[in-house]
């Protein structure tokens, strides 16, 4: 019998670590993105590569966490500089009302069997010196890491048996098992799992416009800065509580102004990353004001970081969607082809997850994780698209 | 008037003498290598002018000062780069940032900067000059104490045309009318806000690397030339001056005359360089400076269609081989400069906005105009032709950015200028040999030790960059994106807020 051969369409983390996935389960892959490589445009080239347990739902909590727990045990090999790096992360709250939130967010982080440890102000100077000394407390989540996406995400190429790829190329439409290239080719395959972050809906022709009218797909920009080596005055990832709240509400698309919120990553490479900022659109270039906001809110937090010199500064757009969660599993009305997009500022976190589930539904395996709260079919009532194309690969 | 002053260099005190540079002051008394790679080893200064970034060190407590940029001054510390501390006490701006408001700002002290500075200026423009060295001048007028014969006229008209000097910035960010600059010695930034802005930022040395070229003592062939003019010493020292071009000569001739004994090494034919007699026949106002420098050169050992293959030495270099057409040769040296030419520094109009060309020079108009209004370009940035050009050019962009026509006689000398500049470049062809100098042991991204082996096989900038961190050092690429493996790879960089790394804005409070 014929190896059965699949197309992904993206190799950003999340389609990379998806052909990974039907790679090793013996299936021959085709990869097409259209950067001079994997890892090297999108989200992944842009992201901080936090690798976080921490967010509103206890769904999207699940799928961080088996996320984690497979960059933890099951990351492709790599260099010491860019592996997963177990540094914790430490939320921080300003005062007692933010305090009261964390400790709601731990009771919640517990409620999924995530080891959480609450920290007074004093305890946290401890911990963490070179925080500001006025903060209220904190949160310490210990297995939370770093993880270097680019270089992961190529290794989850180079890690993979069986992978044709195809760089340099576009993909204008697909459907039905059909790729579409801008130069006129066309690649057909078992199924196509299309992940190319913010392009997505835009690329699934009639298919792709429908379910954008249920749940739209649409950029937020969010601006880095690193300094430069010999500056990494942390050992945990700082994060001020509410960050997330501000980076994944779904009702800021009027804030056209943006916000801003303190996210600190030390490197391996003895330097720190700063972030960050949200803003809906595009990223365009550098904007010196927002950066300088972002490098202000940090400086609330950690205030010797106006003493580092940075390096670079650079914009990236995470893929939100209208409710909030990722598209993960077929797409409604098309035959063959699987969407795995939208993950906003989560997707390095949660690629590894994304990709088990896309393979273990296209396998007709049992899921680790309930698929249904991701999947595209969820704004329509009747749930009967969930199952059919199931059926057709199992 | 030089006096003798003490510093102070990882706790030691050292007694030097003034008005010379931090990376020359060290030199002198014997160290050459300030600064610790990634991978651990001992690096120094390259290129003496502020683009590698290799001789920075923590400087009166500021980090990541470029100590080539900085006049020692009595009392001040040195200390090598150490990690940061992890404290969150007492952090303070050092200096109030301050707005300057000018008609015209002008970035570059060089030829071509102080020329359209003068030209804006006796036109009844205001006129700011924002350059990161210690001194006016730019590269060919670099000096310690009076200025060279022929840089005093520009000098003497710019002071006399007044205006602001911001001697000592670096500007790192800005748009058409606003531009943020950061001071070199302690990070302090300013604003400076502007109707136009002439950009005359100069080129620097094209660097290729080959085995031994990260070891201390070996510097640029104009690296070298602003070192001896910044008080280094050479006289009874063994130089090898290498690489390509005419500034090859200029270095040899002024290492000779102060005592150094040298041997030209030049990668370039004979045949290659016999076509600049014509051009050079055409152009009588360059014979007397060209006999000159063939006289002051009798007697050193040239060699040409030669070049350096590689340097040895313990913690400096020692030991240099030349492959010349009659073999491999090995000489005992002090010190080893090597630069394969100059290419344009074209940063500061990149993050404006203007428009580059694909050798990376700004695109001018002929009023030297950029394609951003209000934003104009002269000198060596828009493309290499000599001293002489850079103030033709200067004059114009200065005349056009107070709103005068320059007179057709200028705009012609200008076109002359860049002829002679492209036979220059036509004689001296890069060889293939050069460009293929490094093994795959051989770093060639000095800021972030990336060994040429690792980027074999790479087909972008992105992939080099993103995945091996090629350029993703202090200079941000402008050393290793000159070498012929970058230039192989698909894709540019783009440039961003720093347009160059300064030292940061704060500083950690001693309670002392
Ligand atoms: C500033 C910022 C900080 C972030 N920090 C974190 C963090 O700390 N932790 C975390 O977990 N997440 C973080 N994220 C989010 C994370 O980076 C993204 O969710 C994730 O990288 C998305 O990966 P992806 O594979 O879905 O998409 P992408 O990385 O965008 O990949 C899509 C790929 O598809 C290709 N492509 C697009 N269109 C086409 C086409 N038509 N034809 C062919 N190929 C195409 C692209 O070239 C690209 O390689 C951050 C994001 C930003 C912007
Ligand atoms: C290392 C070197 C040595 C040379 N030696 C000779 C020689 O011996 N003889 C000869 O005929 N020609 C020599 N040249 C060529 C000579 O420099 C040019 O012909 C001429 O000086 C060009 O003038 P310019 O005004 O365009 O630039 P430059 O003289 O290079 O001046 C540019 C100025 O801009 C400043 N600058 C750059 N970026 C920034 C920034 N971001 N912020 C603030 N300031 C900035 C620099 O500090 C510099 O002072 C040399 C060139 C180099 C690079
Ligand atoms: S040499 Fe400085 S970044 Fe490569």
């Amino acid at each position: 019998m014929a190896i059965p051969h699949f197309l992904v369409v993206g190799a950003g983390i999340v389609g990379a670590a998806c052909v990974r996935e039907l790679a090793r389960a013996g299936n021959r892959v085709t990869v097409i993105d259209s950067g001079p490589g994997a890892g090297l445009q999108g989200g992944t080239a842009a992201g901080m590569g936090h690798v976080v347990v921490n967010e509103g739902d206890t769904d999207t909590l699940r799928l961080c966490l088996r996320g984690r727990e497979l960059w933890r045990s099951d990351a492709p090999p790599m260099s010491e500089r860019d592996s997963y790096w177990e540094t914790g992360t430490l939320w921080i709250a300003e005062d007692e009302e933010t305090l009261l939130q964390l400790e709601g967010a731990q009771k919640k982080l517990e409620s999924v069997g995530v080891v959480a440890e609450r920290i007074d102000g004093r305890q946290l100077i401890k911990l963490e010196p070179a925080l500001a000394p006025d903060l209220a407390g904190g949160l310490r989540v210990p297995h939370d890491g770093v993880i270097y996406a680019p270089t992961a995400a190529r290794e989850f190429l180079n890690a993979s048996p069986k992978v044709t790829c195809h760089y340099g190329v576009s993909v204008k439409n697909i459907g039905d098992g059909i790729v579409e290239l801008t130069d006129g080719r066309n690649f057909e395959g078992e199924a196509v799992i299309v992940a190319t972050g913010i392009s997505v809906l835009s690329i699934l022709g009639e298919a792709g416009a429908r379910l954008a009218e249920k749940v739209s797909l649409y950029p937020r920009e969010g601006h880095l800065a690193i300094t430069a080596r010999g500056t990494r005055i942390l050992d945990h990832h700082i994060v001020e509580a509410g960050y997330q709240k501000a980076a994944h509400s779904t009702s800021q698309a009027g804030s056209k102004a943006g916000s801003v919120a303190c996210a600190i990553l030390p490197r391996q490479t003895d330097q720190l990353c700063l972030g960050s900022s949200r803003r809906p659109g595009e990223p365009g270039p550098v904007d010196p004001n927002m950066m300088m906001r972002v490098i202000d809110r940090c400086e609330r937090f950690v205030p010797s970081v106006k003493t580092l010199p940075i390096l670079r500064t650079w914009t990236g757009a995470r893929a939100a969607t209208s409710d909030g969660k990722p598209l993960l599993g077929p797409v409604p009305g098309l035959q063959r082809t699987w969407i795995a997009a939208g993950f906003e500022g989560l997707g390095i976190t949660q690629a590894p997850a994304a990709a088990e589930l896309i393979r273990q539904r296209i396998m007709g395996e049992s899921c680790t994780l309930d698929p249904w709260p991701w999947d595209p079919a969820r704004p329509y009532k009747d749930s009967s698209a969930l199952t059919k194309q199931e059926n057709d690969h199992a | 008037m030089r006096d003798s002053i003490c510093i102070h260099v990882d706790g030691a005190t050292l007694r030097v003498e003034s008005h010379q540079t931090v990376t020359s002051a060290l030199m002198r008394s014997g160290i050459s290598a300030v600064r610790k790679s990634p991978s651990g080893e001992s690096r120094g200064a390259l290129c003496a002018m502020g683009s590698c970034h290799e001789c920075r060190a923590t400087v009166n407590g500021v980090r990541g000062v470029r100590t080539c940029l900085v006049n020692v001054e009595e009392g001040m510390t040195i200390e090598r780069e150490q990690p940061v501390l992890r404290t969150s006490m007492g952090v303070s701006a050092v200096h109030e940032t301050k707005s300057f408001e000018t008609d015209v700002a002008v970035i570059g002290s060089g030829p071509a900067g102080l020329a359209a500075a003068c030209a804006a200026a006796e036109l009844g423009k205001t006129v700011t000059i924002i350059d990161e060295s210690p001194g006016p001048g730019g590269r060919i007028w670099s000096h310690r104490g009076s200025p060279p014969v022929e840089a005093r006229p520009w000098i003497e008209r710019a002071r006399i045309a007044g205006g602001q000097r911001l001697q000592g910035y670096s500007v790192i960010d800005g748009k058409p009318r606003e531009l943020k600059v950061a001071s070199v010695k302690d990070g302090t930034r300013h604003r400076v806000l502007c109707s136009s802005i002439v950009i005359a930022t100069g080129a620097r040395e094209r660097f290729l690397p080959f085995p031994g070229w990260t070891l201390p003592g070996v510097v640029g062939a104009g690296a070298l030339q602003s070192l001896i003019k910044g008080g280094l010493p050479v006289s009874g020292l063994r130089l090898v001056v290498a690489g390509t071009g005419p500034l090859l000569l200029a270095v040899a001739k002024l290492a000779v005359s102060e005592g150094a004994t040298v041997v030209v090494v030049e990668q370039a034919s004979f045949a290659d360089r016999s076509a600049l007699a014509i051009p050079l026949l055409l152009s009588p106002s360059r014979w007397r400076p060209a006999r000159e420098l063939w006289n002051s050169l009798r007697g050193v050992e040239m060699y040409t269609s030669s070049w350096v293959t590689s340097a040895r030495g313990q913690q400096h270099v020692q030991e240099v081989s030349i492959r010349t057409p009659q073999g491999i040769k090995t000489l005992e040296v002090d010190g080893l400069a090597v630069g394969y030419g100059l290419i344009p520094e074209s940063r500061v109009a990149a993050g404006l906005g203007c428009e580059i060309d694909e050798d990376g020079f700004v695109r001018v108009d002929e009023h030297q105009q950029t394609r951003v209004p209000g934003v104009l370009c002269a000198g060596e940035s828009t493309g290499i032709a000599g001293s002489e050009s850079a103030l033709d050019e200067g004059l114009v962009a200065g005349i056009v950015s107070a709103g005068r026509n320059p007179r057709s006689r200028l705009l012609a000398r200008v076109r002359r200028h860049r002829f002679w500049g492209q036979a220059i470049e036509k004689a001296h062809p890069l060889r293939d040999e050069v460009l293929q100098l490094a093994g795959a042991e051989d770093v060639v991204c000095r800021c972030e030790d990336v060994r040429a082996g690792e980027i074999t096989g790479c087909v972008s900038r992105r992939e080099a960059r993103l995945i091996h961190r090629w350029g993703m050092g202090h200079c941000q690429g402008r050393v290793c994106e000159g070498s012929s493996m970058c230039a192989a790879l698909e894709g540019s960089d783009s440039v961003r807020p720093p347009w160059t790394v300064a030292p940061p804005e704060a500083r950690i409070e001693t309670s002392r």
